[in-house]
């Protein structure tokens, strides 16, 4: 066993974990931080997105002890207060979502490519959010959902 | 008066599924859980020798290993063919066949790598035309013992289902034809893919003998009957639950997860168990799409109308009949098309291969049969050199017309969702070669879809004395959307706002019964319960405010949760309700709804069952790009109407037939499972590619609407038509633009480069 500090979601985590365990593990069932999902284990489907140290990282793929000391923001940090986040929003108003699996990564990812890409252009957005899969398909409302966050047409 | 219905209603379930608090399947976790992993059969077809599983049993943290001989019990819908874990024989590569809960899942797996079976090899059935082979092997040779359904089988065969049709003279139809065209087309078996992957926890408690069973299922009530069947225990004994669901498009409805969970469950001495299904596992070794074999060939006049049609298909259900026999013959019976032909005929056959098990998959058999049945339309358009649209308006279906057993269809829009798809896409108006190397066509396909007929739903509301109402439905959120349309029903049935109604979850042992949430029955039928309900509820609340109040009950009115008297609000169903205080005061009403005995249903026997209580339509129009050095397709513009009655929530109307869109361009273009031997190979995301966002071209969701008379609020199904008509929209598209036709799916590069090669020698000669 090893002992990690972690920062999720802003508040620092003691945990003592196993040498083999993924961060996804340990904010699944560690910390009980359900809503980042499992749904290949292996790093295709982008369900288990999380932002490591600000940057979009299939956590299934992290080792915990690979993330000692650094920052991790999952869907559970977005909201403030009750107040849905600019994104969560948007996702809300326009029905960027149906069954909500792939949601929580897709939004994560989608909060990386806002700060990188303020303006992003459709070509950007597609890309930015490649490696996030929605089975239901609800691409088009997402990128409806960047329409509004952009203020551009996509 | 009608607030909610018909407007963009955020969805009730996005707070919960945006802020990561929504729980679904995988996110059940109960004290004491142990965790199930499963050892599945390496051979397609083998005989179960032995199984050793004294290293396993003494292995850290292993709990229960359970085997086919130690629950011996066998389920199944229409045939009972399947054991919870295998029985003496194995009859696919992935048959689960030993079963063990330990404290972790690793501690599982490791186990599970510990036993030892010995098998002996049997020879296998490997594809469905080996199937039908004089001399081949049987994959259940006592089917004709197994208990079954009225359904035809063929004894000593591995035909499982056996399905004939006839209409008027086939023979005299084509004989009246001026061009008789005959085809073969084949679409192949595909993967639910459904993000959430199959997952069950289930606790048996033996002092009492009841079963709890944490499902992620669209089908809570028919599991349970499957499970009380096959154990032989009264429903009270096998309680099944249900948050949300992380996806199903037909493939959480049988049981996968739930027979393994509840088979370690009852020797865990009252630990529950949780067995989840890794992403391999999910894709090679649960039910995909079924796939077919269709011959089809049609008669037409010169002018293009249709005068007869006859098909054969040949369906592959794999190694268990699940609940593939429904789709065989429902779905053979679209390939007819939404089309008016007199003369008919149709033979299909279902057989049993040592592949894995196959079913239901979004559209219930007509994705497959719609791909055979539009391609050649356009087949037959080219022959007679006819614009592929006229023909089809010139052969559609209208409002009034008979189907194919007589019944009159009531609530077309099948013509408008033409007019309108082809009109989007700028249908005759190609920018033909943008570039050297690449090409652009447009194409267009359209369904036909009929829902269960007859099923029921039933419903409770319940209204507390805070004004909160709690609308009790057996129908689980598979992410379709229909806890909103179901809440915005509820809300103008009752008079309440939308914000003031509750949906919980499902639970077998408090909700009332429903049908599936499949076959896109759900707004339909649980909306029509609802609205009975809803409207009892209220009568009664405004009784109980005419007694309280004094006023004469017919003066009163329910708006928006307010007590109305001529215009103006008296008190609240809160404030109502709440005046009871400590006596209390709820209010309840219930309603069952069924379709069977609708007039609409009238046709003559023996084929009055195919009536449905309505038609769904949907049409496509495909503008694509090719490149004809790498054979890579890019589609650019998809135009796609549906006619949904009236839509409830136009926005998620939107949600199905883009996401219908998506899912039919990923069938059709990328997905295709790839092995040999009966062993499926590539059971990862990375070799069995599903459409990402890269692959989004632009979707333009038409909204058609039709009257329906029975409807609730006007609204028929959307779910299952929006993602049949694309794949032959594509392969029709294609055809325009580089004058290839590919008749098996799915359309890879490797594919489309091939014809277009062939297409030029042929040419050049």
């Amino acid at each position: 066993m090893i002992e990690l500090l972690l920062t999720v979601n802003g508040t620092p985590r003691t945990i003592e974990v196993e040498v083999r365990t993924t961060l996804l593990e340990v904010l699944r069932e560690g910390l009980l931080l359900t809503g980042t999902k499992e749904a290949c284990g292996v790093g295709e489907c982008g369900s288990c997105m999380i932002l490591l140290d600000g940057e979009p990282m299939p956590s299934c793929l992290v080792l915990a002890a690979d993330a000692d000391r650094c920052n991790v923001e999952t869907v559970e940090g977005l909201a403030s207060d009750g107040v849905l986040d600019e994104i969560q929003r948007a996702f809300v108003d326009t029905g960027a979502f149906q069954c909500g699996f792939c949601t929580p990564g897709m939004l994560v990812a989608a909060k990386a490519l806002l700060r990188d890409h303020p303006d992003a252009t459709p070509g950007e957005i597609k890309q930015g959010l490649s490696g996030v899969l929605c089975r239901c398909g609800s691409y088009t409302k997402i990128m409806k959902a960047f329409e509004v966050l952009t203020g551009r047409k996509t | 008066m009608t607030t909610h219905v018909g407007r963009r209603v955020p969805r009730v379930d996005a707070r919960e599924k945006v802020t990561g608090t929504a729980v679904y399947g995988v996110d059940v976790r109960l004290p004491g859980m142990l965790h199930g992993a499963t050892l599945r059969s390496p051979y397609p077809h083998a005989r179960i020798i032995s199984i050793d599983t004294k290293a396993a049993a003494a292995a850290p943290g292993v709990e229960v290993i359970v085997t086919g001989r130690g629950f011996p019990f066998i389920f199944g819908s229409a045939i009972k063919d399947q054991p919870f874990l295998a029985i003496d024989r194995v009859r696919y590569v992935g048959e689960p066949v030993v079963a063990i809960a330990a404290r972790t899942e690793a501690q599982a797996q490791e186990a599970v790598d510990l036993l030892k079976v010995e098998y002996e090899v049997l020879p296998a059935v490997l594809d469905p035309l080996q199937a039908l082979e004089v001399d081949a092997p049987l994959v259940h040779p006592d089917m004709h013992t197994y208990d079954r359904g009225p359904h035809e089988i063929v004894p000593n065969t591995n035909i499982n289902t056996l399905w004939t049709f006839e209409r008027g003279d086939v023979q005299a139809g084509f004989a009246a034809a001026d061009l008789v065209v005959e085809d073969e087309f084949t679409a192949h078996a595909l993967s639910h893919a459904a993000l959430e992957p199959h997952v069950a926890v289930a606790r048996y408690e033996a002092a009492t003998g009841a079963y709890t069973v944490w499902v992620s299922t669209d089908r809570p009530f028919q599991l349970r009957g499957e499970l009380t069947a096959a154990l032989g225990i009264p429903s009270d004994k096998m309680r099944l639950i249900v948050a949300n669901v992380g996806g199903s498009f037909g493939g959480k409805n049988t049981l996968i997860a739930e027979s393994i969970a509840v088979a370690l469950a009852r020797y865990a001495g009252g630990a529950p168990v949780r067995v989840e299904f890794s992403r391999e596992d999910d894709l090679v070794a649960t039910q995909t799409r079924v796939p077919a074999i269709m011959k089809i060939k049609t008669g037409v006049t010169n002018d293009g109308i249709l005068t007869a049609r006859s098909a054969d298909i040949l369906w592959d259900s794999g190694a268990y009949t699940s609940n593939t026999v429904g789709v065989a013959i429902r779905g053979s019976s679209t390939i007819f098309g939404p089309y008016r032909i007199p003369d008919l005929a149709l033979v299909a056959r279902q057989v049993y291969t040592n592949r894995a098990i196959t079913g239901s998959y979004r559209g219930y058999g007509t994705t497959q049969v719609t791909w055979a049945c539009e391609s050649q339309m356009d087949m037959i358009a080219a022959r007679l050199e006819i614009d592929p649209v006229a023909f089809r308006i010139r052969n559609a279906y209208e409002e009034g017309d008979s189907y194919i057993n007589e019944q009159i269809m009531h609530g077309v829009g099948l013509r408008e969702s033409l007019e309108r798809t082809s009109d989007e896409i700028g249908w005759g108006d190609v920018d033909r070669r943008p570039a050297p190397h690449l090409r652009r066509g447009k194409g267009i396909a359209t369904m036909i879809k009929p829902t269960a007929t007859p099923t029921s739903s039933n419903c409770v509301i319940k209204v507390e004395d805070d004004g909160r109402v709690s609308v009790l439905v057996a129908a689980p959120e598979i992410g379709s959307g229909q806890a909103t349309v179901l809440a915005q029903m509820a809300a103008d049935a009752v008079g309440v706002p939308i914000e003031s109604v509750v949906i919980p979850p499902t639970d077998t042992a408090f909700s009332p019964f429903n049908g599936p949430v499949a076959s896109s029955r759900t707004t339909y039928h649980v909306g029509n319960a609802i609205r009975m309900a809803g409207g009892d509820v209220r009568e009664k609340i405004l009784a109980t405010a005419a007694e309280v109040l004094g006023f004469e009950p017919e003066i009163l009115e329910l708006v928006d949760g307010k007590i109305v008297v001529e215009g103006e609000s008296v008190t609240t169903v809160a404030g109502l309700l709440g005046g009871f205080g400590f006596e209390g005061h709820s209010v309840t009403a219930e309603a069952r709804f069924t379709t069977r005995g609708s007039p609409l249903l009238k046709a003559p026997p023996p084929y009055d069952w195919m009536s449905s209580i309505f038609w769904m339509f949907a049409t496509h129009a495909v503008e694509l790009e090719v490149d004809t050095e790498t054979g890579v397709v890019r589609i650019i513009k998809v135009a796609a109407a549906q006619d949904v009655g009236r839509a409830i929530n136009p926005m998620t109307c939107e949600q199905q037939i883009e996401g219908g869109v998506v899912m039919g361009i990923s069938n059709a273009l990328f997905e295709e499972f790839k092995g040999s031997g009966g062993r499926i190979e590539n059971g990862s995301f990375a070799e069995y590619k599903l459409a990402a966002m890269p692959d989004l071209p632009e979707i333009i969701p038409i909204i058609v609407e039709s009257d329906h008379s029975e409807a609730p609020f006007g609204a028929k199904g959307v779910g299952e038509p929006a993602a049949a008509a694309t794949p032959p929209a594509i392969a029709n598209a294609l055809y325009d633009a580089v004058g290839i036709r590919i008749t098996d799916l799915p359309l890879t590069a490797e594919k489309v480069l091939e014809a277009i090669a062939e297409a030029a020698a042929r040419d050049g000669e």
